[in-house]
């Protein structure tokens, strides 16, 4: 471990020589007061990247099927080796690790929002609604077709939502920059070599999810490092292997690298030069108590990622509101003007496909807005607005709706209409317009109305002819 | 001082703005091709042209005078209600919204036709409905004895220059903004939902390209005393300003014809087609001109004054020639 961290700390210094040192994120010196060890980079955040680990896993379980033990083990975490799922090595993207626990032992479950989610049915706490997803994934293997949720989707984006969005801005960026909370001038926990506020801030980015050089990078860059396409680039000190701890791409920013690459937003570097930045203004508190001055930018630094991070989100509810909405188009296309009237092996086989991508779509969003709920901003009647429009299911080509849950088994409501449904998605695109101003606007679907509506010119006028 | 630098604004918008009627361009496009005709066609010196088209008695008339208050009275007051105006945005999304309960057209069907086809499609759609919505509405002005209230308003001029295009009833304005709006949106929403996103509207100078072309071809003619006709084939197609003119004549057997803006096809359609005539005219509204223009205040007011007592009469068993108070210019003919 000790040879690893050499290693990256060299690695990292000759990217930095060839980089702005701003622009990677660390190593940072040890400022404790009277640290006598041996370390010389006080950044560590391998609880968040085991955390990283475990969720890719965790979806690749619930995308394959696996039991609910198997899926409980990535999602409470187990004794002794914890077989890495995601990402695995290939020939052209080789990893660092293959046993999650040797990274960090840790969980999920632990780190869930405590809070209740009103718009998943049963009024449950964040972490209870994971639980129930993945216990409803066991059961049905994956995807529910009768309601229309795709677990894989459901139990992956609200994990990035309601583990890592909500650790690092409800809390980690949030109350452990107080004053009180986790100082500067003592260790984070006894025995450790960074101080309270260096490791709090570690932490938030571990759950952010970008590679440490990844803001020397360009949006196609980062992106197809976390599609594992790009080995070059993510090797950032050349050992020949992608060192997840601090190399990989993760979770929102593999999202916002996503979005950043249409040319429209520039999430990934806003966000991580942030993490960087407020990084600095601790380290060069050296050991001691934050001044006002200092926590006031630290805060600054915290508000900046996390607007952002929200607007990542935003961004990707309105992508997917988009795909929801043309999926429903394919879904009727399937059903030949009326949905009794599917008949034949094959054209029941297309429209069931169809109904499982719509559902896969709709998993992504509902993962998504429910995100949206879990980082500490009370969204208020935005929230509502969009709960209510996203729905606790997706609305079902024979009309039912999921509305609740009732002694552990989803209610639904009938003669709800597809057509209804995909009109609250534009609405749920504009919402994200107005009220997170979303730039990148993937598979835009209200634009053009806009955008037409400009060019026309209003008719406000007293001419006549 | 801000109001009034607003005002300043506004009015000096209408110069500057392509997508107007008045832009500074268009105007002087208008002048070119006005001297132009008088002095190949009409065998004027450019001096006497020039003389004619600018003739004092036109441009200082009281009708050309009350032509400029009304202009900047109506700037005024649509600028404080644009806010509170439905915007073509509106209606454009509520009938996306409503075009998606439907099942006779299917969302995104045109979708692989290409860009091309996609904004020609669209731009000559949102032309021939928006030419003909203007005739319609025109129509009705002239048609209904209430509306033709308040578009007498218009037809009160006695002097014709590009200004008097303004030279409207706010009442009749509302209308018109709305009749806008209404195209815009169902022009809009339709085609988005069945061409996608890749709806665009072909534009010059980012002005609609028929737009550009009637304006940028003397659009500002119509309301002028120069008489440019076309030929009968081109007028059969096109509305001439010599056909507009012959709108705004006195003599009542040109009363109610050539409502068409940019095109005269809904006039043959409709039976309201005229070609133009080589006569002189004299415009406005016959006996009524002058107490109807007595005063700014009086034009404005006139039109609810006269529906008022047309009402009361009705409610007090009224007389044939109280009725006739707010008959139609076709009433009037008769």
């Amino acid at each position: 471990m000790k040879t690893r961290t050499l290693l990256l700390g060299f690695g990292l210094s000759v990217v930095a020589a060839s980089a702005h040192a701003a622009d990677i994120y660390g190593p940072f010196p040890v400022t404790l007061k009277g640290y006598q060890g041996e370390k010389t980079n006080s950044v560590s955040y391998s609880g968040q990247v085991a955390r990283q680990l475990l969720h890719n896993s965790l979806k690749k379980a619930v995308s394959s099927g696996a039991s609910l033990d198997e899926m409980n083990s990535y999602f409470n975490g187990s004794d002794g080796t914890l077989v890495l799922l995601d990402p695995k090595s290939s020939d052209s993207f080789k990893v660092d690790v293959t046993d999650i626990n040797s990274v960090s032992k840790t969980n999920l479950s632990g780190k869930a929002y405590k809070g209740i989610i009103s718009g998943w049915p049963g009024n449950m706490t964040g972490k209870e609604a994971l639980e129930s997803m993945i216990s409803m994934a066991a059961e049905t293997g994956g995807y529910d077709a009768k309601h229309g949720y795709d677990y894989t989707q459901l139990v992956s984006k609200f994990t990035m939502g309601g583990v890592f969005y909500h650790q690092a801005c409800d809390n980690y960026l949030d109350e452990k920059m107080n004053a009180d909370n986790k100082p500067n001038d003592k260790p984070y926990k006894d025995g450790a070599y960074y101080t309270g506020k260096e490791h709090s801030w570690d932490e938030a980015f571990g759950y952010w999810g970008a590679a440490a050089h990844g803001a020397t990078m360009t949006p196609k860059q980062n992106y197809d490092i976390a599609k594992k396409k790009n080995m070059r680039d993510a090797d950032a000190n050349g050992d020949g292997l992608v060192n997840l701890k601090s190399e990989m791409n993760f979770a929102h920013a593999y999202y916002a690298s996503g979005f950043d690459k249409g040319g429209k937003t520039d999430y990934y570097n806003t966000i991580t030069r942030a993490f960087i930045d407020g990084r600095q203004v601790i380290t060069d508190a050296n050991g001691e108590k934050l001044t006002d001055a200092q926590r006031r930018e630290v805060k600054r630094h915290a508000r900046t990622v996390c607007s952002n991070w929200e607007k990542v989100i935003a961004e990707a509810v309105f992508k997917y509101a988009g795909s929801v909405y043309k999926n429903i188009e394919a879904v009727k296309a399937t059903m030949g003007g009326n949905m009794w009237k599917v008949s034949g092996s094959s054209a029941e086989s297309e429209h069931k496909a169809a109904v499982k991508k719509y559902a896969k779509y709709w998993g992504e969003l509902a993962g998504f807005s429910l995100s949206l709920h879990t980082g500490g901003v009370n969204l208020g009647e935005i929230g509502v607005k969009m709960d209510r429009l996203v729905g606790m299911g997706p609305v079902m080509p024979d009309g039912t709706q999921v509305n609740g849950m009732s002694d552990g088994a989803y209610s639904v409501a009938t003669g709800k209409s597809l057509d209804k449904f995909a009109v609250h998605m534009l609405k749920i695109q504009k919402l994200m317009a107005d009220e997170f101003d979303v730039a990148a606007m993937n598979n835009d679907q209200i634009s053009g109305i806009a955008n037409l509506a400009e060019k026309l010119g209003s008719g406000t006028s007293a001419e006549n002819d | 001082m801000d109001v009034l630098t607003t005002i300043w604004a506004d009015l000096a918008g209408q110069f500057l703005d392509p997508r107007k009627r008045l832009f500074i361009g268009y105007l002087l496009a208008s002048l070119v091709i006005a001297l132009v005709w008088m002095c190949l066609l009409q065998r004027y010196s450019p001096r006497a042209a020039l003389r004619t088209f600018f003739a004092r008695d036109i441009w200082a008339s009281r009708s050309s005078r009350q032509d400029v208050i009304c202009f900047i009275l109506n700037r005024v007051l649509f600028r404080t209600l644009a806010p509170v105006l439905v915007t073509q945005l509106a209606i454009a999304t509520l009938i996306f919204h409503l075009l998606h309960k439907q099942d006779i057209l299917a969302l995104g069907v045109l979708e692989s036709a290409g860009y091309w086809i996609a904004a020609g499609t669209f731009t000559i759609f949102f032309f021939l409905l928006d030419d003909f919505s203007r005739f319609a509405l025109h129509l009705a002005l002239h048609r209904i004895p209430w509306l033709w209230a308040f578009h007498k308003f218009h037809h009160s001029a006695e002097t014709l220059t590009p200004l008097t295009v303004t030279r409207t009833h706010p009442v009749e304005g509302l209308l018109f903004t709305m009749r806008s709006s209404l195209v815009q949106g169902i022009s809009i929403a339709l085609f988005v939902f069945l061409f996608g996103n890749q709806v665009d509207l072909l534009t010059v100078f980012g002005v609609n390209i028929f737009l550009f072309a009637f304006n940028a071809l003397g659009s500002n003619l119509r309301h002028s005393h120069v008489a440019i006709r076309y030929p009968a084939f081109l007028e059969r197609v096109l509305m001439s300003p010599a056909q507009h003119q012959l709108h705004h004549s006195e003599a009542t057997r040109h009363y109610d014809r050539n409502f068409g803006v940019a095109l005269s096809v809904w006039d043959r359609l409709f039976g309201s087609f005229h070609h133009s005539v080589a006569e002189s005219m004299t415009f406005g509204i016959g006996h009524e001109t002058g107490r109807f223009t007595r005063s700014v205040w009086s034009m404005y007011w006139s039109p609810f004054r006269d529906i008022w007592s047309r009402c009361r009469r009705r409610l007090q068993g009224g007389s044939v020639s109280g009725a006739r108070l707010l008959s139609s210019r076709r009433d009037r003919e008769a």
